[in-house]
C-alpha cells in the first residue's frame, strides 16, 4: 500500500497543497504549529473517515472555508485507486473511490489501511477501558471491514434501548425486541474482539520483548460481567444468548437506572504485564513500551492477515521516548511507506526523505 | 438573494428530499423560462394530488379513493400481507412482480430516539385486519436497519401467538440502507427466500 500523492484544499492550515511523498520513509520536520500533525491527520482520515485527534469532521475544515477536500492517489496500475473526500460544515461528507460514490464507509478500509503511533497512545494503558475497547474494535475493522457495520449497529441499538428506558411508558414486548437486537449485534462485536485479541497477543509479546529486550509475558484479559469465558472458537450466537440472558437479569436495575448496565460497552480488556494489570502496576517506561508494542503488533497482524503492510504514521512519537526505546523502535519499523513528524529531527534516529512543513506548504 | 417569488420557489424546492441549493436554483430558473402552460401544469398537478390523494383506509398506501388500487384489486391474495415502513416501499416491492398479496404501511419503524413506539405506528390497524381478511402470513419488509429489524421482531412477537406466520426478507439486501437501495432482482430473490421469524 502506497500513497503516491495527496492534495488538500481548505484542510486546516492547508489552503491548497499538492504533495508527492516518497514511497518509503518520509520525515516531516518544522517548528511547532507548522502543520505537521494537520497533514498526518488528513492522511489518517483516509481509511477511517475519522480524525485521530478525535474531533468532529468540521474541525478539519480551514477556519474561513465551508468545505474541505482530501484527495489521494494510491498504489499503481490495476491496484491503483483514487480516493476523494469532501467534508462540509453543515451536511454529511461525500466519499468517492475511483469516482464512484462509496456505498459503505467500511469499504474504504479495503482500499487503504494505516496504523498510527501517537504520544497519547500511552493512554491506552493509563486510562479507562473505553480506549482499549476502541482499540480492539479498530483492529477488528482493519482485519474484517464488515465489522464496522456490526459496531455501528450495536451503538445504534444501544442508543435506542437507552432512549426507550428513559421513556415514561415502557412495555415489556418492546423492551424485549430491543434486547434481542442489541444482543445480536453485541455477540458479533464481542466475537470479533476476541478474535482480534487472539491475533494480537503473540505479536504484542514479541514486539514488547523486541523493544525492551526483557522476557516479560504480555497478555490481554477480557473482563466482561456478562460472559463466562471468551474464546475464539465460540460462535457469536453463544455470546448473543449470554447477553440476552444478562439483560433479563439486569432488567430491573436497567429500568430503575434507565440505562443499559451490561454489554460490550462496559467491558474492560485489561492489558497484563506478567499477569498484573499494567495500568496499576506498570512503570512509566513499561507503559510506554506497552503502547509501542500494541501499535507494532497491530501493524504486523494486519500485514500478516491482509498480505499488504499498512501505511505507518508516527506523529511526534520519538521526542517522547528515551534513547534506547527510540533506537529500538527505529530498528523495528517495518518496510512500508512511513510518515514520521517531529519538531526536533535530531530526536529521530531514522533516515528518510526530509520534508519541511511551513505556511501551508510542504517542500 | 433573488426576486421574492423566485427565491420563495428556490426555498420550497430546496426543502424537497435529495434536492440541494444548487439543484433548487437550476429547477427554479428552468421554471422561469419554460412555457407558461408547462409551469402551470406542474403547479396544477401538485394541487390536484393534494386535493385528490389521501391514504388508503385499509393499508395506509397512498390512494385516490377510500381504498388504494391494490386493496381494490380482487385478484390480490388477501391471506398474505407485506408490511412496509413507507408508501414508496410498496412501489419497490411491486416492481419485483414476486408478490401478489396486499400491503400494510406502518408509517415508520420503532425508534425511541425519535419517540416512535408501537403506538405511533399503524400496528393496531394491522391487528384488526387479521381476522377481517383472514390473514395467515405477514412478510415484514421493513428496512434492513437496526430500527427496521427491531420492528420486524416486534411484529413476530405480536402476531405469532395469534397463529400468524411472520417472515422476514432473506438476507442479501444491502444492510443499513433503505429498501429502495435494493435492485429488483435482489429484492425479488429476498422475497422468494424469506424465512420465518
Ligand atoms: N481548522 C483550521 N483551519 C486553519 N488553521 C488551523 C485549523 N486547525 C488548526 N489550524 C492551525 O494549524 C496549526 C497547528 O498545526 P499542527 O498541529 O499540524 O502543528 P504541528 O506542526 O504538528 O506542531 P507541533 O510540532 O506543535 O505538534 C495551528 O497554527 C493552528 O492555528
Ligand atoms: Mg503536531
Ligand atoms: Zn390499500
Amino acid at each position: 500500500m502506497v500513497i503516491r500523492w495527496v492534495t488538500l484544499a481548505d484542510i486546516r492550515s492547508y489552503r491548497a497543497l499538492e504533495w508527492h511523498p516518497d514511497p518509503t520513509v518520509n520525515l516531516l520536520v518544522g517548528p511547532n504549529g507548522a502543520g505537521k500533525t494537520n497533514l498526518m491527520e488528513a492522511i489518517g482520515y483516509l481509511p477511517s473517515l475519522r480524525s485521530f485527534r478525535g474531533v468532529p469532521d468540521d474541525g478539519l475544515i480551514s477556519y474561513e472555508a465551508d468545505s474541505g477536500v482530501i484527495r489521494a492517489g494510491l498504489g499503481w496500475g490495476d491496484n491503483g485507486h483514487l480516493v476523494e473526500i469532501e467534508i462540509f460544515r453543515n451536511r454529511s461528507r461525500r466519499v468517492q473511490v475511483d469516482r464512484h460514490r462509496l456505498r459503505r464507509a467500511s469499504d474504504l478500509g479495503e482500499v487503504i489501511r494505516t496504523v498510527t503511533f501517537l504520544p497519547e497512545d500511552v493512554d491506552l494503558i493509563k486510562r479507562g477501558p473505553g480506549r482499549r475497547r476502541d482499540l480492539l474494535d479498530e483492529v477488528a475493522v482493519q482485519l474484517w471491514p464488515v465489522s464496522a457495520l456490526d459496531q455501528s449497529e450495536f451503538a445504534k441499538a444501544l442508543r435506542q434501548r437507552n432512549a426507550f428506558l428513559k421513556q415514561r411508558e415502557r412495555d415489556e414486548v418492546t423492551l424485549g425486541v430491543w434486547d434481542a437486537r442489541l444482543a445480536q449485534s453485541a455477540g458479533r462485536v464481542l466475537s470479533r474482539r476476541v478474535r482480534a485479541m487472539e491475533l494480537l497477543q503473540p505479536e504484542m509479546e514479541r514486539a514488547y520483548r523486541d523493544i525492551s529486550t526483557s522476557d516479560i509475558h504480555v497478555d490481554i484479559e477480557y473482563r466482561a460481567e456478562w460472559v463466562d469465558k471468551t474464546d475464539p472458537t465460540i460462535p457469536a450466537g453463544v455470546y448473543e444468548k449470554a447477553l440476552a440472558d444478562a439483560l433479563l437479569g439486569t432488567r430491573h436495575r436497567d429500568m430503575e437506572r434507565r440505562l443499559t448496565l451490561v454489554g460490550p460497552h462496559r467491558d474492560d480488556p485489561v492489558l497484563l504485564l506478567d499477569g498484573h494489570d499494567s495500568r496499576v502496576h506498570g512503570s512509566q517506561g513499561e507503559q510506554r513500551t506497552y503502547a509501542l508494542a500494541i501499535r507494532l503488533a497491530t501493524q504486523r497482524v494486519i500485514t500478516e492477515f491482509v498480505g499488504v503492510p499498512p501505511v505507518l504514521l508516527l506523529d511526534d512519537v520519538f521526542s517522547e521516548l528515551d534513547r534506547d526505546r527510540a533506537h529500538a523502535l527505529a530498528e523495528l519499523l517495518p518496510d512500508t511507506q512511513t510518515f514520521i513528524s517531529s519538531a526536533r529531527p535530531e530526536d529521530v534516529p531514522v533516515t528518510g526523505r526530509e520534508w519541511r512543513s511551513h505556511d501551508g506548504s510542504v517542500t | 438573494m433573488f426576486e421574492g417569488p423566485v427565491q420563495r420557489l428556490i426555498d420550497e424546492l430546496g426543502r424537497l428530499p435529495g434536492i440541494g441549493q444548487k439543484t433548487a436554483q437550476r429547477l427554479a430558473f428552468h421554471l422561469v423560462t419554460v412555457d407558461d402552460a408547462d409551469a402551470r401544469r406542474l403547479g396544477q398537478a401538485v394541487l390536484d394530488m393534494r386535493d385528490q390523494v389521501g391514504f388508503c383506509s385499509r393499508c395506509f398506501n397512498v390512494a385516490a379513493a377510500e381504498e388504494c388500487a391494490i386493496c381494490r384489486d380482487p385478484r390480490r391474495d388477501t391471506s398474505i400481507v407485506c408490511v412496509v415502513e413507507r408508501p414508496q416501499d410498496i412501489v419497490v416491492v411491486e416492481r419485483t412482480q414476486e408478490f401478489r398479496g396486499r400491503y400494510h404501511v406502518l408509517g415508520g419503524a420503532l425508534s425511541p430516539i425519535h419517540g416512535v413506539g408501537p403506538g405511533q405506528l399503524h400496528i393496531d390497524e394491522l391487528k384488526q385486519r387479521i381476522p377481517d381478511e383472514g390473514i395467515t402470513e405477514i412478510i415484514a419488509a421493513t428496512n434492513p436497519t437496526v430500527e427496521g429489524d427491531t420492528t420486524a421482531m416486534y411484529l413476530a412477537r405480536e402476531f405469532k401467538p395469534a397463529g400468524v406466520k411472520v417472515t422476514r426478507l432473506a438476507s442479501g439486501l444491502p444492510v443499513g440502507g433503505d429498501l429502495d437501495y435494493a435492485d429488483e432482482l435482489t429484492l425479488g430473490r429476498a422475497l422468494v427466500g424469506r424465512s420465518e421469524l
